[in-house]
């Protein structure tokens, strides 16, 4: 429920905003011609892209590494949060109908998210007897999203900025991981910095083919000649558990390293430029985004 | 209120796709690693047994930097793996050997008094805590079963030159014993005491009984490393020779009809052998016993086999340590020695076996030794689900 406090929070927000609604300046109630009523209808399709950033919020945490004389919290991963940028492009096909828009909105998306452990094992009567280690661990994870999302024009000039809220279904396309390791060892003699080649595994196995969400979000239409210039910015709240936890430890690299997934849920903000094109004209020479 | 109905029904459809993390799912299937933030500590387990509450009990010994003998240590996890408790056992009891016997709603095994090398037998809870230690007398523990409502005990005594089987009682009374002399001469001590020192070659030594009432051990018998059959009496003993301290039997297992899978090295070879006849009366030599080679096994590879069902079928697994660092799961038709397919665990860091059983889910259970950043030897333990054994074949 926590989670979905923010999409209620936008959902309030439009429905006064739809309270204030006000006709654009100059506006003067007319009879609905025959041009208006086929205007009030209008499907728009067009492609956006953009950055995204991730942050994944773990539920229930695992770890192999099980500690038998120190705190099982010290095992606990440090999630990054909106740390790396990732990727999306999108396909929008949008049905508008007097303001609102009923919007589908495929999109692939690469997203990147990162956490790390830090161990040390040392001897209290030999302080010369110490190993630092730290795992950093960067997730690429590919997804396929299938969104349905309604938008608010909140005004009708030339720039509408609009609201919008959704729920998507995204679905796994690939993943990979990669885990870099770095530490001070002091057993050896000496103080040697270490640093090893990053180990990159295939990580398709341990996510769940998918997971739903809510969107919520808001953005700006810029109608410019006959077509739509997008700004829009969304917050994705991950609903479902994105770990396969049927392969958890299956990966024996991962495990060889004292790496398991936990139960962790993810979020996005996505922001994307993009054009949109009017699909339904009266004639050749109508603009249909002055309506 | 229609599409308000619509939207209810399209989340309450997204619910449905919800991956919720399954209890039972996670009891099946794990790895876990024990791990202790001390650089310099060890832990190699020697058994591995389920617990009625579903959990594992897990004998082990531990490095000791007061003694040239491994430590005793024992550790209680549940049945999802996680950490319930450990038994940093006293220093002066040292060099525990399997099996971790369950008798009586105890579990029993038996280690050594550093100072005097007497055996001891020590009885634990489900939770690993020791309940009484009994002072059995003898020297130089190696391998121990259950017999009955007793024990069966093979040991060492360093100061007849002797092998021993014994027959102990929970009390750690010993109500039988057979002696086998190793031979003459410091030459054949001195493998046996390097094995105890863990400074020479570890040693395969094995106790039992066969459903047929005859006693077996695996140990030196007469300047050779050998499966010796015996009824504790002084006749009708059964050898089955190797090559000094070069060559022998590695593991034995009974199967149903007078056959036995077993296991076998010579001179860093290693053998599988999923259906053997062997000579229990007589001498015979484990080199004529052939075999399947295995060079991606290390060399005088520890083995353990366990007679198990995978995908109904009745199935021989061996354990083993290859080359490459991993633990090699071997599966054999149990009817006719058929090789069925393999799986291997482990990757980074070396792992080790140690001890392997069928659990309660119809999975197995492995205990080994991992290598935590390439330097400290922790136990590890695998729990494969009966689900991932039938991806073997």
């Amino acid at each position: 429920m926590k989670r979905l406090l923010p999409v209620i929070l936008i959902l309030l927000i439009a429905t006064i905003a739809v309270g204030q609604r006000k006709p654009p300046p100059g506006f003067k109630k007319k009879v609905r011609d025959q041009q208006s009523s086929f205007l009030d209808k209008q499907w728009w399709i067009g492609l956006k892209i953009g950055p995204n950033l991730t942050k994944a919020t773990p539920d229930t945490r695992y770890s192999i590494l099980t500690p038998t004389n120190y705190a099982q919290a010290l095992t606990d991963k440090a999630y990054d949060g909106f740390k790396k940028l990732g990727s999306q492009a999108t396909l929008e096909i949008t049905f508008n109908y007097k303001g609102f828009g009923f919007s589908f909105q495929p999109t692939y998306r690469l997203s990147r998210f990162t956490y790390s452990n830090d161990f040390t094992w040392d001897n209290p009567e030999n302080a010369g007897e110490m190993l630092q280690l730290k795992y950093e661990h960067e997730q690429k994870v590919d997804y396929a999203d299938l969104p349905l999302i309604v938008k608010y024009d909140i005004t009708g000039n030339t720039l509408r900025p609009y609201i919008q809220a959704g729920v998507f279904y995204s679905m796994l396309v690939n993943a990979n991981k990669t885990v870099d390791i770095s530490g001070t060892d002091t057993g050896s003699g000496g103080t040697n910095e270490l640093s090893s080649e990053p180990v990159i595994v295939g990580a398709k196995d341990l996510f769940y083919k998918g997971y739903w969400g809510v969107i919520a979000g808001a953005g700006l239409h810029y109608n410019m000649g006959n077509v739509r210039l997008v700004l829009d910015a969304s917050y994705r709240i991950g609903m479902s558990n994105i770990t396969n936890t049927e392969n958890r430890f299956t990966n024996d690299r991962l495990a060889g390293i004292g790496d398991a997934f936990d139960d962790m849920k993810i979020d996005n903000l996505v922001i994307s430029v993009g054009c949109l094109f009017p699909m339904r004209f009266l004639s050749t020479s109508f603009k249909s985004i002055d309506r | 209120m229609k599409r308000i109905l619509y939207f209810a029904t399209c989340l309450l459809l997204l619910s449905a796709c919800s991956n919720d993390s399954d209890p039972e799912a996670d009891k099946a299937n794990f790895v876990r690693i024990y791990d202790s933030d001390r650089y310099n500590t060890s832990y190699t387990p020697i058994d591995i047994k389920q617990t009625p509450d579903g959990g594992y009990l897990i004998l082990a010994s531990r490095r000791l930097d007061e003694s040239n003998f491994p430590g005793t240590y024992i550790l209680k996890v549940d049945d999802l793996g996680a950490f319930v408790s450990e038994q940093l056992v006293d220093e002066a009891y040292v060099n525990p050997i399997g099996q971790l016997i369950p008798l009586n709603e105890s579990y029993f095994f038996f280690c050594m008094e550093e100072v005097n090398l007497q055996t001891q037998l020590v009885e634990i809870n489900t939770d690993g805590e020791i309940i009484q230690m009994s002072n059995v007398g003898g020297t130089y523990p190696t391998a121990a079963t259950l017999d009955g409502n007793n024990f069966l005990l093979l040991s060492y005594d360093n100061g007849n030159l002797q092998t021993v089987v014994s027959i102990v009682n929970p009390e750690g009374n010993t109500l039988q014993a057979s002696a086998f002399s190793v031979g003459a001469g410091d030459a054949v001590e001195e493998p046996i005491i390097n094995h105890f020192l863990r400074t020479g070659r570890q040693f395969p030594f094995q106790v039992g009984k066969t459903s047929g009432g005859r006693y077996f051990f695996n140990g030196f018998y007469n300047y050779t490393f050998s499966l010796v059959f015996t009824d504790l009496g002084s006749g009708g003993l059964g050898v089955v020779q190797g090559q000094q301290d070069d060559g022998g039997i590695t593991y034995l297992a009974e199967l149903p009809g007078n056959s036995f899978a077993t296991a076998r090295f010579n001179f860093g070879d290693n053998y599988f052998l999923p259906r053997a006849t062997l000579g229990t009366t007589g001498i015979s030599s484990s080199t004529d016993l052939g075999g399947f080679t295995l060079p991606e096994l290390v060399d005088n590879a520890p083995v353990k086999i366990l007679v198990s069902t995978i995908k109904d079928t009745d199935v021989i697994v061996y354990v083993s340590n290859t080359k490459a660092g991993q633990i090699g799961i071997y599966v054999y038709d149990l009817a006719s020695g058929e090789f069925l397919g393999s799986k291997y665990l482990g990757f980074s860091n070396p792992y080790e076996i140690g001890a392997i059983i069928n659990t309660a889910d119809d999975g197995l259970a492995i205990a080994g030794t991992t290598y935590v950043t390439g330097r400290f030897p922790r136990i590890t333990l695998f729990k494969i689900s009966k689900e991932e054994l039938g991806t073997i074949f």
